[in-house]
């Protein structure tokens, strides 16, 4: 199986950890295809998204190596297990590359006809989509059976953005699902639904946020190795509509995930009201 | 080009002229304009927009909701009316009586939440001079103060549900009188078909904005027990209502010589919505809801509603009409009160941010915390002004979406824990 992997970085923890566990699961990708990390859109998204200090920390822990024995700082601890490597965390997908020896190509939109015609040239079976752009037909034409991504909610119940918050809010399971991409958001085919076990030992939303994103790593090596020994076929979302798109949580609403997140965590509260 | 273009041409000409000319006489203003076309350059240039993100400016809603309430108290004029806009190149406007009218609910609204009785009293200066205007067929005049002794439908509906607010507060039966007064002016207006057209309409045409007209009406009937104003806000909500599209587009705006503004067309879903809910009509709220949803679709993946658009938005003009966000923001959290759907709080939520970073914190009166026709201040709607419609608009939006949230927050706390 030709495995390809699309990147929002190559300092993405996600995509470096995504490359790492299709390696152990037998699939060295064959290559992988990082927007440039320096670009002013991403550099402003982000200083919106973490402030000017999470970002001058995130640049913190990516370049300066980290001493002697002591782990290198990862923003989701849940990716140590696979960038974990001789002692060392390994930093970026570049890392990555070069331990298990693939090539890692820059680009300024994963959509631009030259990117296409990398992803091309690799020749993959499937693609992994561990971010980037919303990816358009010609891209989505490349790959032998489909992009996949392990998208952070059930599907079809909660598509779009937000996905763990939105399933706290509207008492849907918390859990993965691996599909193939489409045109449309989130509706392309299903491949695999897990439900999150024990989601109360997430201590907060990011927590949660990074527990899914591991949770979905994982599953997506699982995949990948099932549709390459055959064992697996994808099946249509059953209801594609309006009523089931979500978008990007407000802070004030994202608080209120919080709190049913740590109501679900304190099931002890709930027994005395019953009582 | 047709007369009515061509009229409506030669008229914003001329309002240009004499705007500019307000200029040579306060050259100070020159200061202020030069600011904001600056800091309206400089946000263009700098501003990202991105699927995963929204604007947030962290500031107060409390704080703004004050910022933009001083503005409308400094633009209530000697004579008690509002004016319709402060002007960066000639200052104050007129007072104008549709949105006198509209403002006095507002004025109701945050003295409650405030406890500040000054806006009481400027909601009792605005009704009395309201009431000096009324004609004696019940009607109220178009335009602003002075403008003319035409009487029009749609300044008429908008005074009427000033009259109607400060009846439900006041219970004094001359303010009932004068807005069964104009009631009947606007039933016997009303053409067979439930729309309002002729010489008391704006161009003497039929408009599916002039919802807002039925919403007023659906309120006269509530307070007064006269179900004539019910079957008249219904015949109105039933024309208007077969001009909506499946495409979420609303036939009928009707404005010659001018694009279909965002305004106009939240207009339509405004008035439709609350008279909907008022008359207990549920295809009402769905067919506004399925149009409020390609809106909320629009503004959540670009994160901007276009100043104007073509029929079935099959094309949008890239400004952004400031009032017709506010009134967004207002429908979407009254659908969230009706239907519980998270997604319209969580819009407007996010709209509202946005529009409170358009609020001037520091600057001239007329100026803090006033709410710009368009972005950028040069854009087609309401060119460098700040208008008095939108203040009132952004806070209700406000005061709706503090409501909610407290309501929501309070209602949360209280559920029982979910069983793990």
């Amino acid at each position: 199986m030709r495995v390809v992997i699309l990147s929002s970085s190559v300092y993405s923890e996600t995509a470096s950890a995504m490359a790492v566990r299709l390696t152990q699961a037998g699939h060295v990708p064959v290559g992988a295809l990082a927007l440039r990390a320096l670009n002013r859109g991403t550099l402003l998204r982000k200083v919106g998204q973490w402030g000017l200090r999470g970002v001058m920390d995130y640049a913190r822990a990516k370049v300066v190596p980290s001493r002697g024995n002591r782990p290198g700082v990862l923003q989701n601890s849940y990716l140590r297990p696979w960038l974990e490597y001789r002692g060392r965390t390994l930093r970026s997908l570049r890392e990555v590359a070069t331990v298990y020896d693939f090539p890692v190509a820059l680009c300024s939109d994963q959509n631009l006809p030259r990117s296409v015609k990398q992803l091309t040239k690799w020749s993959p079976d499937v693609i992994v989509f561990a971010g980037g752009n919303i990816l358009r037909r010609p891209l989505l034409n490349v790959p032998r059976l489909g992009v996949l991504n392990a998208h952070l909610g059930l599907l079809p119940e909660i598509r779009g953005m937000s996905s763990p918050e939105w399933s706290l809010l509207k008492d849907v399971p918390l859990g993965i699902t691996i599909h193939y991409i489409d045109e449309g958001i989130d509706t392309g085919h299903v491949l695999r639904r897990c439900e999150l076990s024990n989601p109360t030992h997430s201590e907060s939303i990011s927590d949660l946020r990074h527990r899914l994103t591991a949770f979905g790593i994982d599953k997506m090596a699982e995949v990948v190795a099932a549709l390459d020994r055959g064992e697996i076929c994808a099946t249509p979302q059953s209801q594609i509509n309006n009523d089931t798109q979500f978008f990007v949580l407000h802070d004030r609403l994202r608080a209120l995930a919080a709190d049913r997140l740590e109501r679900l965590r304190t099931p002890t509260t709930a027994g005395s009201l019953h009582d | 080009m047709s007369f009515n273009s061509q009229n409506a041409v030669t008229s914003q000409a001329t309002k240009a002229l004499s705007e500019a000319a307000g200029l040579l006489r306060r050259p100070q203003r020159i200061f202020s304009l030069t600011r904001k076309l600056a800091s309206d350059r400089l946000r263009l240039a700098l501003q990202q927009r991105h699927l995963y993100s929204y604007a947030n400016t962290k500031r107060d809603t409390q704080e703004t909701l004050h910022l933009v309430l001083r503005w409308i108290l400094d633009a209530q004029r000697a004579d008690g009316g509002i004016a319709a806009y402060y002007s960066l190149l000639a200052g104050y406007s007129e007072s104008y009586p549709e949105v006198t009218g509209y403002t006095v609910p507002t004025l109701y609204d945050f003295a409650r939440v405030s406890g500040d009785d000054a806006l009481i009293v400027a909601a009792e200066r605005a009704t009395a001079w309201l009431l000096s205007l009324q004609m004696s067929s019940g009607a109220f005049p178009g335009g602003l103060h002075g403008g003319g002794s035409i009487p029009s439908v749609f300044n008429s509906g908008q005074v009427l549900q000033g009259l109607v607010r400060v009846y439900v507060e006041t219970k004094r039966s001359d303010i009932l009188q004068s807005a069964i007064a104009a009631g009947d002016w606007l039933v016997n207006q009303q053409q067979a078909d439930g729309s309002w057209s002729g010489p008391g309409a704006y161009q003497n045409a039929a408009h599916t904005y002039y919802s807002m007209v039925a919403w007023a009406l659906a309120g006269l009937s509530q307070c007064s027990r006269d179900n004539r104003f019910g079957a008249a806000a219904e015949r109105n909500l039933d024309w208007t209502l077969a001009r909506f599209r499946p495409s979420g587009w609303v036939d009928g705006i009707n404005l010659q010589g001018h694009p279909n503004y965002l305004h106009f067309f939240a207009y339509i879903l405004q008035g439709s919505l609350e008279c909907a809910i008022l008359q207990r009509r549920s295809d009402g709220v769905e067919a506004v809801a399925n149009s409020a949803w390609v809106m909320l679709r629009k503004f959540e993946t670009n994160k901007f509603l276009c100043g104007a658009y073509d029929q079935d938005f099959r094309h949008g003009r890239p400004f952004a009409c400031l009032t017709g966000n506010t009134q967004m923001s207002c429908v979407w959290l009254r659908l969230f009160e009706v239907t519980s759907d998270l997604r319209y709080l969580n819009a407007a939520l996010k709209m509202n941010e946005m529009l409170k970073e358009s609020v001037a914190e520091r600057g001239p009166r007329g100026v803090i915390g006033g709410v710009c026709g368009s972005y950028p201040i040069w854009g087609r709607y309401q060119p460098l002004r700040y208008i008095s419609w939108g203040c009132k608009f952004f806070a209700d939006a406000l005061m709706l979406e503090q409501r909610l949230m407290r309501f929501l927050e309070a209602q949360d706390s209280e559920a029982l824990p979910c069983a793990s």
